[in-house]
């Protein structure tokens, strides 16, 4: 081990090395060294906090108590010597949250990673895609989120939104290439769950059967908890299953990765109402003692206009939704009028629309450009023939006997009130007109609903009516609760549910071992580095995102048949290719400053470093300035810059890419290798004289210098004297 | 200020809300992206998801934000 390495990521380094070795074979051994691995990461990321030190002395003493074997002991006291002989720099590195020698960044995530809510490693699986190793990468997702189908069809892609190939043309399309190889994965009976650790002894509740307690569930189960989740549905998947409709999501989808998580004896109690079916008595009775509530927020908000209470068609659309899910197939009526303009608004008229409504229009108080719902959403339900009518505020929901004839609603315009610089809709004067319908459903949100949570008593609730708790481990104010999903961050998105879902199952498991809990949100891990795909700068800078396939619109309007095709198989190798491996390249940029500032080269094109003020990037211009120098890869921190000499030729590669290829020249004299004839000429001219007499020669410095001496003797004017 | 999808902010300011937790005072003076605007009734109120350079994705308080042009 280099002893120029920072201590702190040389105790990971040496950590790891043991945990993945298969060395460990005492289970208690391998518990702490995974615990102290951990605490250690936290430390090197700048997460620690003050508790950190003392509780890996703690299990330091757990680990070196005698119990163990002769090797354990061994193992022990070499991990006690580095960290004890390396206290400051730990204390360093908490008080600082720094690493002075940079090299606790050498694993650090790219900003896809960094920006997935479950902090996926992106890069690494994108390269198992490319090389046509899906299982592998469905392996490496699996680490971080159990639904890489689900979210490959579903998900609402931060990840792409911070992609850094977007800096050069678009990014690469890195939702869908999760669903293929979970799909392909999948069809090949390649998808298997991980091994789970012996059970433990400990029992973990889950309230709620969504994305963020089945995600819990998953992780709590692999580490050896006993698990039940208590479910008031009669099916799993909670928004994913009853809220997303199944021309987004297929239910087949949702069903196969929840069985994958009941194979590993997760236990779901269907049609089971927390508080009212059982309580939170009971299950302490049977031995839980910890709870993770992911109940998501299924309460839908009231218009608060005439009439929404009176009309059997007047609709939750959360309700809606949900009842189409269970079975009911039955259109809502021929004229359909949803108020709303967020995604939930737009599933509830594109699901009438499939249903059999002849005519279905989406009324909103804003315009179109502030529609919250997802453009492509948006776009989609447009070509389906759902109507818009926007700047409509609804006033009250017009109809006799029990039937609806109409929703009487008033045109607005938007007016910037003093002191905002935001836009409210202002009902015009005269401006009544009423849109015709036999269905209205509304969509203007939904909220947590509390109902059967008074069992947890000391949980704190925020002002919106979420459940409080510390983002960094999802643990709420009441010791051995932690919550997820939606009940905490109000409706959002499968991937935080599951993010959440994560870091609850990891602070659950700290809570039993009386670790304490991070400071702040874990940084994703990286396993390792997987070697990047190699090609031409020419074929990386011509690869283009390819095109979604869509269902044509005659089905889309008549079935809830998969509207997103995917893509084929090619079209994803490629795809997965595209990405720039930024966990390898960390965009520094010193290689551009070698090159142009110090070498006055400037061979380097790569715009897309800068995340403010990206510019042009080119791979391409690259070989017709660069004379492989070296000095870019010299400098590389990181090893994501490389020169290497292969069959002949001299290489440089950012990433897998091939910037520039020289043929390999040897000394005429010695046959000793050479620089590239751009670099010699480099030289010559930074020299002058010194070599001139030989620069029409292909020589090594030594050959050269002793002709340059031969001639100097040979040609030395004679003494004047 | 309405946020949208895509839009490139910066965390300019502590927010007052109760959601914001200390730890996200070293978010002050970062660059990102709006990733989950609030999709379902344009809340001023709302906390929305933004993606920030090198310090993940958190959903944060609107009054901390603001749009970069």
């Amino acid at each position: 081990m280099a002893t120029q390495t920072c201590p702190v990521r040389n105790t990971i380094i040496y950590l790891s090395d043991l945990t993945e070795s298969g060395a460990l074979t005492d289970p208690r051994e391998r518990r702490i060294c995974e615990q102290i691995l951990n605490l250690v990461e936290e430390i090197s990321e700048g997460a620690a906090g003050n508790g950190h030190l003392s509780a890996i002395d703690a299990l330091m003493e757990e680990y070196l108590d005698g119990k163990g074997s002769k090797k354990t002991r061994v193992n022990g006291d070499r991990l006690k010597e580095m960290l004890s002989e390396n206290r400051e720099v730990f204390e360093s590195h908490i008080a600082t949250r720094n690493c002075p020698s940079h090299d606790c960044g050498k694993l650090a995530p790219s900003p896809c990673q960094m920006a997935c809510p479950a902090g996926i490693d992106i890069p690494t699986y994108l390269t198992l895609i490319a090389r046509g190793e899906d299982a592998k990468a469905i392996e490496v997702i699996r680490r971080d989120n159990p639904f890489p189908w689900v979210c490959g069809l579903i998900c609402t892609r931060p990840c792409e939104m911070m992609c850094v190939r977007a800096r050069i043309d678009t990014p690469v399309s890195i939702k869908f290439l999760k669903a293929f190889a979970a799909e392909r994965a999948m069809s090949e009976g390649a998808y298997h769950n991980p091994e789970k650790k012996p059970f433990n002894g400990k029992k973990v509740c889950v309230i709620g059967a969504g994305p963020g307690g089945l995600t819990a569930a998953y992780y709590l189960a692999l580490m050896g908890y006993k698990v039940r989740v208590i479910e008031a549905l009669p099916v799993s998947g909670g928004m994913m299953m009853i809220g997303i409709p199944r021309y987004r999501l297929p239910r087949e989808v949702i069903d196969r990765e929840v069985a994958m998580i009941e194979d590993l004896g997760v236990e779901i109690s269907y049609n089971t109402r927390f508080g009212t079916d059982i309580t939170y008595e009971d299950l302490k009775a049977e031995g839980f003692e910890a709870f993770f509530i992911a109940i998501g927020a299924h309460k839908a908000m009231d218009l608060g206009i005439k009439g929404e209470k009176e009309f059997p068609k007047a609709l939750e659309a959360i309700r809606f939704l949900k009842d189409v899910a269970l079975g009911n197939h039955h259109a809502p009526g021929k004229q359909v009028v949803v108020i709303g303009g967020g995604n939930v608004a737009i599933d509830a008229a594109r699901t009438s629309l499939r249903l059999g409504a002849g005519k279905v229009t989406i009324a909103y108080r804003r315009s179109e450009d502030q529609m919250p719902a997802d453009i492509e959403e948006v776009e989609q339900a447009m070509e389906e023939g759902i109507e818009f009518s926007f700047l409509t505020i609804p006033k009250e929901i017009l109809g006799s006997e029990g039937r609806i004839t109409g929703l009487d609603c008033i045109k607005a315009e938007l007016i910037q009130k003093e002191g905002s610089d935001r836009l409210v809709p202002v009902p015009v004067l005269g401006g009544d007109f009423i849109l015709e319908a036999d269905a209205v459903i509304s969509a203007i949100g939904q909220y947590v609903d509390d109902k059967g949570m008074e069992a947890f008593d000391r949980m704190n609730w925020s002002r919106r009516g979420t459940i409080e708790v510390s983002h960094a481990s999802m643990e709420t104010a009441m010791p051995g609760v932690f919550a997820a999903g939606d009940a905490v961050s109000g409706p959002a998105t499968v991937i935080e549910a599951i993010g959440g879902g994560k870091r609850a199952a990891e602070a659950i498991d700290r809570y039993f071992n009386h670790i304490p809990q991070p400071r702040m949100p874990k940084i994703p891990v990286r396993h390792h580095r997987e070697p990047p795909v190699e090609m031409t700068a020419a074929r990386k800078m011509t690869l283009k995102r390819p095109s979604m396939p869509m269902l044509n619109v005659d089905r889309r309007r008549t079935t809830f048949q998969q509207v997103e095709l995917g893509y084929d198989e090619e079209s994803v190798r490629k795809e997965a290719a595209r990405c720039l491996r930024c966990d390898i390249c960390r965009r520094c940029g010193k290689c551009i400053e070698i090159c142009r500032d110090k070498m006055g080269i400037d061979a380097l094109q790569l715009g897309y470093l800068e995340f403010d003020h990206s510019t042009e990037t080119d791979f391409r211009t690259t070989e017709k300035k660069c004379i492989t120098c070296g000095a870019c890869a010299a400098n590389c921190e990181n090893k994501a810059i490389v020169l290497e000499e292969k069959e002949g030729r001299r290489n440089l590669k950012l990433c897998g890419t091939l910037l520039n290829s020289q043929a390999i020249l040897y000394c005429e004299n010695c046959r000793a290798v050479l620089p590239s004839a751009e670099y010699l000429e480099f030289i010559a001219q930074k020299t002058g004289d010194m070599v001139k007499r030989t620069q029409h020669r292909l020589l090594c410095d030594n050959c050269r210098r002793s002709l340059n001496a031969k001639i100097n003797v040979e040609t030395r004017p004679s003494d004047p004297k | 200020m309405q946020f949208q999808k895509g839009q490139k902010v910066k965390v300019a300011r502590k927010s007052r809300d109760e959601a914001w937790e200390p730890y996200m005072d070293d978010f002050i003076g970062l660059h990102g992206f709006v990733t989950d605007p609030d999709t379902s009734i344009n809340d001023p109120d709302a906390l929305i998801e933004v993606s920030l350079e090198e310090k993940g994705t958190h959903r944060l308080p609107q009054d901390c934000l603001e749009q970069i042009v």
